[in-house]
């Protein structure tokens, strides 16, 4: 029966001789155990890093916890969990990040959810145009609408000029100017697509049949979506909560703008200035709560995806076509679809674009209208940035920069992640291969900015060979690459999966050495995949904020840090005007990608 | 000159598990020779071993006199240098290259002038029927012309080692018989040695000159497909091979019924002791209603008709013999119904007798052989 080996003995030596041949002729392996390492350095050590530093006594700090640098100490949990100051750098914002949260969850949920059955399951006049038209909020920086909210309903708490109602003479009370309400509002506009695709696709999914079937056993229309239709739904629904969640938890850009006046923190904004304070120590306890708080969402996530795949159903054939008439309410359905189009893109972005073309706002006098912000050599009052946003080598500089490091970001990126893929695929399902698969998705489960924070603990100083990386171009390229790493590599997996290891066999028997069969067969077949790996990072990397933030300094100036900074100098349309910059380059983008790689928003989702 | 060897090899995977183990394997130069098994047997783990795509745990596989893996002296040869072509199953002809490129592909790599190239890559499509679709693109052809390009792309090189991954499980019945007829025909022409893996027996009989029968990693048999069917050398292979497949009968304590009565007719017989169980395959099995008295030696048995399948040329008749099921093929109609009880017997040398650890109890072979021989 079954014999392992031949038993004459055999010399230990030249089986090692044996395998390491086939090694030498096979880089998959080699290849792999690279990724492993840089995957390693690059995702797993900084997370080990911000949990240690959030233990250790950092620098300048051994006067008040009374030990050295670098010692073992509880200080900074203490600080962060049960201090007089814990209020104020956890409890409060914690609590802040919970109302938000919800609230954008509940508010994402209402739009998303009925525009997503209006566009799938109605006969809506105009369905096409509004379910592209839909989508397009998610194209634009997630901060566009903070903005055109102030430039709305700014008043005079907080410095620089006053909003529009405030112009015209209506006072805008804070709530309705800063802090949960605009916050809330503001992120739900942003992130309702997100909900619209995941639900549309469902309910797109579910197989006609399984309605029928209750219906011929007799349930009527009402108890089928009771029974049937809404049950089918919960495993979209708990996705668009937890990632929604997941989301919010991470976002700077909003809270800070609009939380900023009146002293609303939430968590990622805490972590900021904690970190804009030099207190490393609380910083990486903050940072620390964030990881743990986002890989628990996506945890949970996960858990009940697994669960309810149980009844997910396989579509095909029976895939639901079938519309209800919606007989003399198509029409204001339509105007309620267009009404959220109007709120949630028309109105922000002419907003925004005709602040930047009056002096003072909200007055529309024939002489209030100028093109100073754009195009003026001198903006009075303007010192930190005395000239219109096309003028000067500001905003050139910016632009620049974020094209060229989000680039590089993206093409490393791109052919990283099919890498990976090419490695998952090829390597037979071992240790290696699974290992890749989950390192190079871990990032997804980190909030943007607690991940940066974590990239800043390791890189910031010098470790051994590794020079300290504060400021420089390579660690906003490294941080850019790691973070955007999951699209890419699941795209490359995907990919790669699908062509299945067969075309690059063929070549192998046919003769090709790996560099042949590498550039001759897997990349011209992948180069589609290729495309959407590095187009997907590109697009979400040009309108980043979160991850950059902490990580520029004057030398690297970003678009959307430019654009933040001159929020911070109270320059309300110098800000708007390179938000509008930003919007349109990353809705431009995020057009052609899709026209050029024929792929729908749906498959980037979450970028 | 180019027989294939596998000695000792054994595959076993990363996780533990054993793939193939310890096969000892000959292929003769310029057989066609096909593993045969059911799914998950480790036939085309054999197959990629010999193509270098898979390493083996340990063994042998030698090219007429060329080493190409020996994991105890380690020598390896990868795949791009054993010069061997190789079909897959769903064919992996490069989507991006237009049929003429893929089939040149090999020749490029064997770094042949751009002339030559065409040429032969073009005499490969002609051979295959395809040279008509040489400037399209893969995604524009048939499944039954996928398959001729992949053909034509391993012929084009000349190898002398032809490798199959069950190439045509993905065609439809009427171009999978005429892809046969095909491969024949290359076979015949090129002289090269074939190694052919499927898990349809029908394939495997109707084209094989060699067949290896492989189960859970091992090897059980390997002969001319003819002897393969009359000889099988143990009983996996005999319930295996045919359709419908052997009625084989265990021995079993209470002695009774059906194996009681085969196992007192087998002892009696041929004085075999403890034989494990009884075969006979459905067109040996005799039937007869009425009178017709089987033959004096013959062992025969009361059976209870079941169904009666008639498939024009031939008749699959279902019985119930005591508590066993058992089926029989007839060229002529039984003129048999359900219920009608009937009497079946074999002739002795059609009985196949298998020792209880499965292998083929040879000693009633030749008791019988001479008399089957005789009557036949």
């Amino acid at each position: 029966m079954a014999v392992a080996a031949p038993a004459r003995p055999v010399s230990r030596g030249r089986r090692v001789l044996y395998r390491a041949r086939v090694l030498l002729r096979e880089p998959t392996v080699l290849l792999g155990v690279v990724l492993c390492l840089a995957l390693l350095y690059l995702v797993i050590a900084p997370l080990v890093s911000v949990f240690s530093d959030a233990g250790r006594v950092q620098y300048g700090d051994e006067a008040r916890s009374g030990r050295h640098t670098g010692d073992w100490t509880g200080y900074y949990l203490w600080r962060v969990f049960r201090s007089p100051v814990s209020r104020l750098l956890f409890w409060e914002p914690l609590l802040h990040t919970l109302v938000v949260s919800a609230g954008v969850i509940v508010f994402a949920l209402a739009v998303g959810g009925s525009m997503a059955w209006l566009v799938t399951r109605t006969n809506v006049p105009g369905r096409k145009f509004l379910a592209a038209a839909l989508v397009v909020p998610y194209m634009l920086p997630s901060w566009t609408f903070a903005l055109a909210w102030l430039t709305l309903f700014k008043n005079e708490r907080s410095g620089g000029q006053v909003g529009y109602l405030q112009g015209a003479g209506i006072a805008t009370p804070d709530w309705l100017a800063y802090g949960p309400f605009p916050i809330i509002v503001t992120l739900g506009l942003h992130y309702y697509p997100f909900v619209l695709l995941l639900f549309g696709n469902a309910l797109r999914r579910i197989d006609a049949q399984l309605e029928d079937s209750a219906r011929i056993l007799g349930a009527g229309g009402r108890t089928v979506l009771r029974r049937i239709t809404l049950p089918l739904m919960l495993p979209a629904l708990s996705s668009a909560v937890l990632l929604v969640l997941g989301r919010v938890l991470g976002t700077f850009g909003t809270p800070y703008i609009l939380g900023l006046p009146s002293d609303y923190n939430v968590l990622s904004t805490s972590l900021y200035h904690a970190i804009r304070d030099r207190s490393t120590g609380v910083a990486s306890v903050l940072a620390g709560v964030i990881v743990l708080v986002g890989v628990l969402v996506v945890v949970v996530d996960t858990r009940l995806v697994r669960e309810q795949r149980r009844f997910v159903t396989v579509g095909g054939k029976g895939a639901m076509d079938r519309r209800a008439d919606l007989r003399r309410w198509r029409w204001p359905a339509f105007a309620v679809g267009m009404a959220v189009f109007l709120v949630s893109v028309a109105a922000p972005v002419l907003t925004l674009l005709l602040s930047t073309v009056t002096k003072t706002p909200g007055v529309f006098r024939a002489d209030n209208f100028t093109l100073t912000f754009w195009i003026g050599e001198d903006i009075p009052g303007a010192v930190g940035f005395p000239h219109g946003v096309l003028r000067g080598s500001d905003l050139y500089e910016a632009a620049w920069n974020s094209l060229r490091i989000v680039g590089i970001a993206a093409l490393v990126c791109g052919f990283v992640g099919l890498l990976i893929g090419y490695v998952v695929v090829r390597g037979d399902g071992g240790r290696v291969s699974g290992f890749l698969r989950q390192v190079s998705f871990l990032p997804y489960l980190v909030p943007g900015i607690a991940f940066a924070a974590a990239c800043l603990s390791l890189f910031a100083v010098r470790r051994g060979p590794v020079p300290a990386l504060y400021g420089t171009v390579t660690l906003l390229v490294l941080v850019l690459v790691v973070t955007h790493l999951p699209y890419s590599s699941r795209s490359g997996i995907a990919a790669m999966m699908q062509l299945g290891r067969e075309p690059e066999e063929a070549a192998q028997v046919a003769g090709a050495r790996w560099p042949v069969r590498m550039f001759r067969i897997i990349v011209p077949i992948q180069k589609g995949a290729l495309v959407t790996g590095v187009v997907l990072p590109l697009v979400s990397g040009l309108k980043e904020l979160s991850i950059v933030i902490m990580l520029t300094t004057s030398g690297t100036q970003l678009l959307t840090t430019l654009s933040i900074g001159l929020v911070d100098y109270g320059y309300t349309q110098l800000a708007n005007a390179v938000v509008l910059v930003i919007a349109l380059l990353s809705f431009t983008l995020t057009y052609l990608a899709q026209r050029l790689t024929r792929s729908s928003l749906a498959s980037g989702i979450g970028g | 000159m180019s027989a294939i060897t596998l000695s000792g090899v054994v595959k076993q995977y990363p996780g533990g598990h054993v793939a193939v183990r310890d096969l000892d394997l000959a292929i003769p130069d310029g057989s066609f020779t096909c593993l045969l098994g059911p799914s998950g047997c480790g036939k085309t783990t054999t197959l990629r071993m010999v193509a270098g795509l898979e390493q083996p745990t340990a063994g042998e596989i030698r090219v007429g006199d060329r080493v190409l893996d020996a994991v105890d002296r380690g020598v390896y040869v990868p795949p791009e240098k054993r010069g061997m072509g190789l079909v897959f199953q769903n064919y992996a002809l490069w989507p991006h290259l237009t049929v003429l490129r893929n089939v040149e592909f090999g020749l490029r790599m064997r770094k042949v002038p751009a002339a030559a190239r065409r040429e032969r890559a073009m005499e490969a499509l002609r051979k295959v029927r395809v040279a008509e679709c040489a400037d399209r693109y893969p995604s524009q052809l048939s499944g039954g012309q996928q398959q001729r390009v992949a053909l034509a792309r391993m012929l084009a090189v000349d190898p002398e080692v032809l490798l199959l991954d069950e190439p045509l499980s993905n065609l439809d019945a009427r171009l999978r018989l005429e892809m046969r007829t095909e491969l024949k025909r290359i076979h015949d022409e090129t002289g090269a040695t074939v190694v052919f893996v499927t898990h349809d027996q029908m394939e495997a009989m109707t084209m094989a000159t060699h067949v290896a029968v492989m189960n859970e990693g091992e090897l059980q048999q390997v002969a001319p497909p003819v002897e393969m069917y009359e000889r099988p050398g143990n009983r996996f292979v005999a319930e295996f091979v045919g359709s419908p497949p052997m009625n084989v009968v265990a021995v079993a304590e209470p002695l009774g019924g059906l194996a009681g009565s085969l196992l007192r007719y087998v002892e009696k017989r041929a004085g075999l002791s403890a034989p494990g169980c009884v075969g006979v395959r459905p067109e040996a099995l005799r039937l007869a209603a009425g009178p017709d008295a089987p033959p004096a030696d013959a062992w025969s048995h009361e059976a209870a008709v079941e169904t009666v399948l008639p498939a024009g040329s031939s008749w699959t008749v279902q019985l119930r013999l005591d508590d066993t099921e058992v089926f029989a093929v007839t060229h002529e109609d039984p003129g048999v119904a359900p219920g009608d009880t009937v009497r079946c017997w074999a002739r002795p040398d059609r009985l196949h007798v298998f020792a209880a650890d499965g292998t083929r109890m040879t000693a009633w072979d030749d008791a019988t052989a001479p008399v089957g021989k005789a009557a036949r």
